[in-house]
């Protein structure tokens, strides 16, 4: 158990699906040999298959304290990396831009499909990255100890020297987050940006959001705005609570409008997307945090302040982000522990 | 420990050449043992024990002035190696990088392992890389990766040190052989095998292992 837990808190109904911060993220972190095919962090539509394919489908995390089984997906389940002919249509004349092989799978395959309801059609942008676990389970697998837990921060890191790729965090780790080099021979993840954190500076996948969806800050410190979020206002879940690692990274779920034409009923009357499919990502707790921001919109709506409402705009930095300087960490104010 | 015993041909006069070409004539004159081999049980007891696939690895010893050459054969149907692109931009960006051509894949190896010091009389380390007072060295081959030298005092602690030896792999008609060229070791030194069954996901302790045995 670490002495302080850092989180991140992303508000989905903000999310534009732009992959800015995917982006952000690729060029700070995975642009090196062999890493290609990563993305630390990536934004897949849901309902839909996910980055890797089907990785919510295939076990992995804990069921009676004991590691579930799951696979090690392919790289096609992760999606080719493929080139371009440019050279071939700019100095040869050929007739159009074309992948240079069959492309059967992309990390963003089936972006905007979403699902059906009566008729209607719902869908919404599912950020992702290394939920930094309390009980990782990528790192109960790893028989080399080469994974670990940062007691200052519980940031989950690999230790390069002693990984030896073995592969067993890959297929232990219930969301997929962690990915295997082949070239280097070694499993690489999500490092939470810990040089900035370190810095006070948000991650560059938050730093960069233009949709401003994600907080930062100490689970454990009462004055973050993560705290009030996910245990204040309770209004912020992890995703599939059920594999047993404790995700330290949250999700405001999305809204759920009601359908057209249902304008002024409940949301829970007549949702616009399956109240199951919700339950599925976010477990049964959805209805009630659903409920709570409902109530907090018509309050909105009637006039009076929303406490929670206006701090999930998040108009700014100092708003979002409450990251103390590491030697600053001990004098957390009275939090309890993460 | 029970010990197969066996006397071993081959003379350090004969030896002009490397015997490292597993098809070298020299080999022809080196008796073989054939070592049973054995699954380690699954690492997590959610899993399913794997199956036997492979029942022995056939070894052949030649020890010589330069060293000790072992030669090790086993039959695997799956041939599984891979070209692997030697990773040398990473973290750096604005080049185009080299890819990770597959993520679940495991190669074929083989390994020696040897007591690190003198062994005393019968008593031979842990076969789970020895432990505290009776570290080991492993000598390990990978079809994709080459050949590594290891150390490890106990279970997990298994260590690269950043050397490697001579070695020499061949893949031919649905069965391994594997030359190593070893440091020389004191009279009555035991070994101990293993090998990895790529197909089989094969790696770390997952895998095909030997008792120890005593060359005389
Ligand atoms: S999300 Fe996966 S990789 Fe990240 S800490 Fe949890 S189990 Fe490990
Ligand atoms: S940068 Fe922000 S808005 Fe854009 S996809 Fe990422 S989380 Fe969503």
């Amino acid at each position: 158990m670490p002495e302080h837990q850092i989180s991140m808190v992303l508000d989905l109904n903000k999310c534009l699906g732009c992959q800015t911060c995917t982006m952000a993220c690729k060029k700070l972190w995975t642009d090196g040999d062999g890493m290609d095919y990563m993305y630390w962090n990536n934004v897949e539509t849901r309902p839909g298959q996910g980055y890797p394919r089907n990785w919510d489908k295939i076990g992995g995390g804990f069921e009676d304290g004991k590691l579930r089984p799951s696979e090690i997906p392919t790289k096609e389940d992760y999606g080719q990396t493929f080139e371009y002919n440019y050279a071939e249509r700019l100095f040869q004349g050929g007739p159009q831009a074309m992948p240079q092989e069959e492309v059967r799978n992309t990390p963003n395959w089936d972006e905007d499909v979403g699902a059906m309801t009566l008729g209607e059609n719902y869908y919404f942008y599912l950020p992702r990255l290394c939920n930094h676990c309390t009980n990782p389970a990528c790192l109960e697998a790893c028989p080399r100890k080469a994974i670990y837990k940062r007691a200052e921060d519980g940031i989950v890191l690999v230790d390069q020297e002693r990984c030896e790729g073995y592969r067993y965090c890959v297929r232990a780790c219930p969301y997929k987050k962690i990915y295997f080099n082949e070239l280097l021979g070694k499993a690489q993840k999500c490092i939470f940006c810990y040089p900035r954190i370190e810095n006070s500076e948000a991650n560059a996948c938050a730093r960069q959001c233009p949709g401003r969806l994600r907080f930062v800050g100490f689970l454990d410190d009462p004055t973050s705005a993560v705290h009030k979020l996910v245990h204040v206002y309770k209004v912020a879940l992890g995703l599939f609570p059920e594999k047993g690692t404790a995700p330290n990274v949250f999700y405001v779920p999305p809204f759920n409008p009601p359908r057209r034409g249902s304008y002024g009923k409940s949301v829970l009357e007549d949702p616009r997307m399956p109240m199951d499919y919700l339950q599925y990502l976010f477990g049964g707790e959805v209805i009630d945090v659903i409920r709570r921001l409902e109530g907090e919109l018509q309050r909105a709506q009637n006039g009076s302040k929303s406490e929670v409402l206006q701090l999930l705009i998040g108009r700014d930095d100092q708003v979002r982000y409450q990251i103390p300087k590491h030697g600053d960490l001990i004098q957390l104010p009275g939090g309890r522990k993460a | 420990m029970r010990f197969l015993a066996l006397i071993l041909a081959g003379c350090a006069a004969s030896l002009a050449q490397t015997p490292l070409d597993p098809s070298a004539a020299e080999w022809k004159s080196a008796a073989a043992v054939s070592l049973a081999l054995n699954r380690t049980p699954p690492l997590y007891s959610t899993d399913a024990p794997a199956s036997l696939d492979i029942a022995s690895v056939e070894l052949r010893l030649l020890r010589g002035a330069a060293g000790n050459f072992v030669r090790l054969e086993w039959a695997d149907k799956t041939h599984d190696t891979a070209a692997i692109a030697k990773a040398e931009r990473a973290w750096q960006s604005e080049q185009l990088v080299k890819q990770s051509d597959a993520t679940n894949r495991f190669n074929d190896a083989c390994a020696v392992m040897i007591p690190a010091r003198p062994v005393v009389g019968d008593l031979s380390p842990s076969l789970q890389m020895g432990d505290a007072e009776h570290p080991v060295r492993i000598f390990l081959w990978d079809a994709a990766r080459g050949a590594a030298i290891m150390e490890a005092s106990g279970r997990e602690t298994t260590k690269r040190t950043g050397q490697s030896f001579p070695a020499q792999g061949q893949y031919k008609d649905g069965r391994w052989t594997v030359t190593m060229q070893l440091p020389a070791w004191p009279e009555g030194t035991p070994l101990a095998v293993a090998v990895w069954n790529g197909s089989q996901q094969d790696r770390d302790g997952r895998k095909y292992f030997t008792i120890w045995f005593r060359p005389r």
